[in-house]
């Protein structure tokens, strides 16, 4: 019980970071100081229920949430149209 | 403005001089497909972008203008669950050519060998000129079918139709998205035993085995980097694994190469034996006295070069199966860099399983010590082979060859110009 917990705990925590920028998962492994093999477990939960996606800058795939993915769309839409 | 069957086309001075020579012509399918979608729209067809290949035109005309590119990349995926697979493509020149404003590159996983029914073709493009520009190119360098550009709200309804292509399509089968950025790419392989004779194992097989047990290395990227295996028959190697995959698998036998010696004098009929085959064998393993050909099968390196040249009378051995090679990719800078043999032979029987195996153990090691960008052939050379050998669970071994073949490409001479 105590550690679903802090899967929780720990999920919440994942998702105020990705709310702020797109990260790649090894990068927030090392933040968090968790291992990155159970973050990627946490972060696939996070996708399929819907609170976390994937961005992607070109050639890397980062994972974000779909407000601020939304908000970097609506950015580069906003500075498409200025260009 | 030119007009042809009354359908007026940008002028594309530039891009009409690609359209001169005798080689196929990309410029010209645009234009064909231009064509098509203003028929298509004047005929009532419901499309979803009118318009973009006449746009893609304009875009690739200004870039040769101005020698600088009109195109960005990345941003959203936006095919849910999925990461890979979508590669988002932007214009600057929303204002002046709006139709290819969004124009996002899909890749497909291809089946296995490059197999289709024309049904499954035709249904794949009615799916792409609904959803997309109709536009695509067969196939990319890893081996997908490439669908080139469709706008953001598009993605998903195109992943759905391509989910069910058999139900609302006709297609034989439903396709499915393939790999981009860091994951697992689209397993390929050659045609193997369905139409070669010279397949040491089921290559077929394998490249579908890994792709279905793999699915969410191929859908979620979460590695450093890319990875790609690559399945070839025999050491022919026609799909350039060692030159292009991490994980090549190179069909290969153990015994003796086959040989019927009534058809090595047919043979001797209309070509020069000696000339032709034993002066061409790198190790010189191969004799001829004019009624028996003698090789000497453990100086054999399997460079193909006999059985290649008699085919009726040479075969590969019987004792057949695979060698892997590690760690081959293909960078545009630097050029080819070719696989090391990492496992020389695995049986035929046992070799998807212990292909699997020695994955799943590269993956965890690679995604746990791997910096990012750094494919997994250059971890080994900053850790050592050595302790890749540990991580796969193999002994050193004089067969594991740095780069057992120098040049990963064929050049084909016309004999009589």
């Amino acid at each position: 019980m105590a550690e679903e917990v802090n899967v929780e705990e720990l999920k919440q925590k994942v998702l105020e970071y990705l709310a702020k920028k797109p990260w790649q998962v090894r990068d927030l492994a090392k933040v968090l100081r968790v291992k990155k093999r159970e973050l990627d477990k946490i972060v696939q939960e996070l996708i399929n229920e819907g609170k976390a996606t994937y961005w992607s800058s070109g050639s890397t795939t980062y994972v974000t949430t779909p407000e601020k993915l939304e908000e970097m769309e609506k950015k580069r839409s906003e500075m498409g149209a200025a260009e | 403005m030119p007009v042809v069957d009354g359908v007026e086309l940008p002028e594309t001075p530039l891009l009409d001089e690609l359209e001169k020579g005798p080689w196929p012509s990309f410029v010209k399918e645009i234009k064909r497909a231009a064509i098509e979608q203003e028929k298509a729209m004047k005929a009532g067809k419901k499309i979803k972008l009118p318009g973009s290949a006449k746009g893609l035109l304009k875009v690739l005309e200004l870039a040769y203008k101005e020698k600088r590119t009109h195109w960005k990349h990345g941003g959203i995926v936006s095919v849910i669950g999925y990461g890979g697979g979508v590669i988002g493509r932007y214009c600057d020149l929303e204002d002046k050519v709006p139709e290819v404003w969004h124009f996002h590159t899909i890749r497909v996983n291809m089946p296995a060998g490059w197999f289709y029914t024309t049904k499954a073709l035709r249904a794949l493009c009615d799916a792409w000129e609904k959803w997309g520009s109709g536009l695509t190119n067969f196939h990319g360098s890893t081996g997908d079918i490439i669908l080139l550009g469709t706008r953001t709200e598009h993605l998903q309804p195109m992943a759905n139709a391509l989910a069910y292509l058999d139900k609302f399509y006709g297609s034989p089968a439903p396709f499915d998205i393939g790999g981009s950025g860091s994951d697992l790419r689209t397993p390929s392989c050659c045609m193997g035993p369905s139409l070669c004779e010279f397949a040491c194992y089921d290559t077929l097989k394998a490249c579908y085995e890994f792709t279905m047990r793999y699915q969410n290395e191929l859908h979620r990227p979460m590695w450093p980097y890319k990875f790609k295996i690559k399945c070839a028959g025999c050491p022919n190697d026609c799909i350039a694994s060692k030159a292009r995959a991490d994980f090549a698998i190179i069909g290969t036998w153990k015994d003796e190469i086959q040989i019927d010696q009534e058809a090595v004098r047919e043979y001797a009929k209309v070509i020069d034996i000696e000339e032709h085959v034993v002066k061409k064998c790198p190790t010189k393993a191969i004799s001829w006295d004019g009624k028996e050909l003698k090789i000497d099968n453990k100086n054999c390196i399997r460079c193909m070069h006999c059985i290649n040249v008699m085919p009726k009378a040479l075969k590969p051995g019987k004792e057949r199966g695979a060698t892997i090679l590690i760690g081959g990719k293909a960078p545009f800078v630097d050029g080819a860099i070719i696989g090391w043999v990492a496992v020389p032979f695995i049986p035929e029987n046992e070799l998807i399983e212990k292909c699997c195996e020695i994955l799943e153990a590269i993956w965890e090691w690679w995604d746990e010590e791997g910096k990012f960008r750094e494919r997994v052939g250059e971890l080994i050379w900053r850790k050592g082979m050595d302790e890749f050998l540990k991580v796969i669970g193999q002994k050193a071994d004089v067969r594991m060859v740095y780069a057992p073949r120098n040049n990963p490409f064929i050049f084909w001479r016309e004999l009589n110009p």
